[in-house]
């Protein structure tokens, strides 16, 4: 008995040692609402594509290790739109991009921090084609086939970020102390910064005008 | 010597905007689509401007209309798409341009293509669509705008010039036997580009195969003055349809038929008396077959086609291409295509037969370079052969820059 309760202080301590950053990014009004040329398509399948409504990526800029395990992440090509549509890695991570429409994909990017190209591909072939992100920059993810699909790997020099609601609500836990700069994504034309000092176990509050 | 001058000039004033189109382009796409009615109704403009150089040691070949050795061809393409709820889909392509094909006429600006599609299910097992639109026939239509295509001019097949006239009906065999005798654009190929056609047609999917079926004012081989429904009614309809199977995603085969009149009001007097538009058909059979995997993908149609010619019989033609694309790097690609078409023999009207056209073959080659995902540039050398002919070989170089927004 006296166990548990040791654990059960020890897991209550850290918990309360939690350095956090919460807050608010204020978000762009506009919204993706892709529409599919299906002018030359024999084929039509009837249904309108979700949309995506902006979010931002929030992420603490400093020197962090790097991950001491390889890291592997996935965008899934789906209703032929990439899922999800915006995603933070850190340096080093391994993004798998299966493909689970009844169609090919080609998905490609000619961004400077990542130029690639996974060609056309079943969804049973495996190994699932995948790409390691080793360059920090924003990728823009494009289909060769599909012109609309539009999907972004963020890729970035921290393990510390996280994606924003869409109401532009966040929350980083984990974090170390001292003082660091707080960068907001919204868009490839538009981070927003401030710098936060962190106090261990305290949760500061930042907001993004 | 001035063209090649001005395409560099275009391209060195394009350089900046190169090291940044990517994202002002994206931009561009971004401003030219609209949503409403909580995104159940969706509009996009988008565009195709195309820069076009061609070069030819002889006289242009194909479906090309100019008499200069080197001659620029700009074209703009204008798209219309609007998604309005689940179910219906428009879709609309506005040119301005020196001509449907290269020419070196004036400018001029047309309605190519409009069309409404009616989807009432959304597992892809029915779709009505009327409108002006490509034909349903063979499986080029589906790369046939600048940015997909990987060559600058289609499949010899689309493309080359036969003796069918579709104004003026020959007197007689012998006349017929003559060949291309008057202005290069008096004449037809078997399918003109994308026949643009105006019409109505179903298709769908069931299972691993899919169909078509059309019903068109005008014939494959009619020029693109007959597309309209404003120049050309359904007196004389073209009915097609298709057939494909799709074991999987990699592999594609389809057969399609399609028979209709290819004449035209003018030719109505020059016909025998007692016979009409209507008796006299092209008829054609198509097969298809199409594979992609990886950087690789592999194109191949056969068309065999019979024109009902008055005074003479039927003039039949086959011909085939095979057609690859390899990507050799993310944003380098090449093709290569072999053609050939050959004719079968008719009258001469003297007591013997004779073919009706050149056995012709022709290799295309091409490499495009895509400098961002929104500009390319693609290069093609063509080699031509036609027997019977004193100088049998032709070349011709093009090159074309391409804008996509």
């Amino acid at each position: 008995m006296k166990t548990i309760f040791a654990a059960a202080f020890l897991a209550a301590s850290f918990a309360s040692a939690d350095t956090v950053i919460e807050g608010h990014v204020e978000l762009p009004k506009t919204k993706s609402t892709p529409v599919m040329a299906k002018r030359y398509d024999i084929v039509t399948k009837g249904g309108v594509l979700s949309t995506n409504p902006p979010v931002a990526v929030v992420y603490l800029e400093g020197s962090f290790a790097a991950p001491s395990k390889a890291q592997v992440r996935q965008i899934v090509q789906k209703d032929y739109l990439f899922h999800p549509s915006l995603l933070p890695v850190q340096v080093g991570t391994r993004v798998e991009f299966p493909n689970q429409d009844d169609a090919y994909h080609n998905v490609f990017s000619f961004s400077p921090a990542k130029r690639f190209d996974l060609g056309r591909y079943r969804p049973e072939d495996k190994p699932v084609p995948s790409q390691v992100f080793d360059k920090a920059g924003m990728i823009t993810l494009r289909c060769d086939i599909h012109e609309h699909m539009r999907g972004i790997i963020l890729v970035l020099d921290t393990p510390h970020f996280v994606v924003s609601g869409t109401n532009g609500s966040f929350k980083l836990t984990g974090l170390p102390a001292g003082s660091f700069k707080l960068k907001a994504w919204i868009n490839s034309r538009k981070t927003l910064e401030q710098t936060v000092h962190l106090i261990e176990g305290s949760t500061t509050k930042v907001h993004f005008p | 010597m001035i063209s090649r001058h001005a395409i560099c000039a275009i391209l060195l004033a394009m350089t900046p905007v190169i090291s940044h189109g990517e994202d002002v382009l994206d931009r561009v796409e971004e401003a030219l689509t609209f949503s409403g009615f909580d995104d159940q109704v969706r509009v996009r403009f988008s565009g195709l401007l195309s820069l076009e150089y061609y070069h030819h040691d002889q006289s242009a070949t194909n479906l090309i209309f100019s008499d200069a050795d080197n001659f620029l061809n700009p074209r703009l393409s204008l798209f219309f798409d609007a998604q309005l709820g689940p179910q219906v889909y428009l879709f609309a392509q506005s040119r301005v341009d020196r001509g449907f094909d290269p020419a070196d006429h004036d400018a001029e600006m047309r309605l190519d293509e409009w069309a409404v599609r009616w989807t009432p299910w959304g597992d892809g097992r029915l779709s009505v669509q009327a409108g002006q639109f490509s034909t349903i026939v063979g499986n080029y239509i589906e790369r046939h705008l600048a940015w997909e295509n990987p060559f600058i001019t289609p499949p010899l097949i689309y493309d080359q010039i036969t003796a069918i006239y579709d104004a003026e009906a020959p007197g007689s065999a012998s006349v017929f036997a003559e060949g291309i005798t008057d202005e290069k654009y008096d004449y037809n190929p078997v399918v003109w580009g994308p026949a643009y056609t105006s019409g109505l047609s179903v298709s769908g999917q069931l299972g691993k195969f899919d169909y078509a079926a059309e019903f068109k004012n005008a014939g494959l081989s009619s020029r693109p003055e007959s597309w309209s429904v404003t120049n050309v009614r359904f007196d004389h309809p073209t009915i097609s349809a298709r057939i494909g199977y799709r074991p999987d995603l990699a592999w594609k085969f389809g057969i399609s038929a399609s028979e209709g009149a290819y004449f035209t009001d003018h030719a109505a007097g020059d016909l025998p008396s007692g016979s009409g538009l209507n008796d006299y058909k092209q008829k054609v059979l198509a097969q298809d077959v199409s594979f992609a995997w990886r950087h690789w993908q592999f194109w191949a149609e056969v068309y065999e086609a019979r024109f009902e010619v008055p005074y003479t019989g039927n003039a039949d033609t086959v011909g085939y291409y095979l057609e690859a694309k390899y990507k050799f790097a993310p944003q380098l690609f090449g093709a290569l295509r072999w053609n050939q078409m050959f004719f079968g023999d008719i009258p001469n009207g003297q007591g013997g037969t004779q073919p009706w056209g050149r056995d012709t073959w022709q290799l295309d080659t091409a490499v495009t370079y895509r400098m961002t995902p929104h500009m390319q540039m693609k290069l093609q050398y063509s080699l031509q052969h036609q027997s019977q002919l004193a100088d049998a070989y032709t070349h011709l170089l093009a090159a074309q820059f391409t804008v996509r927004f």
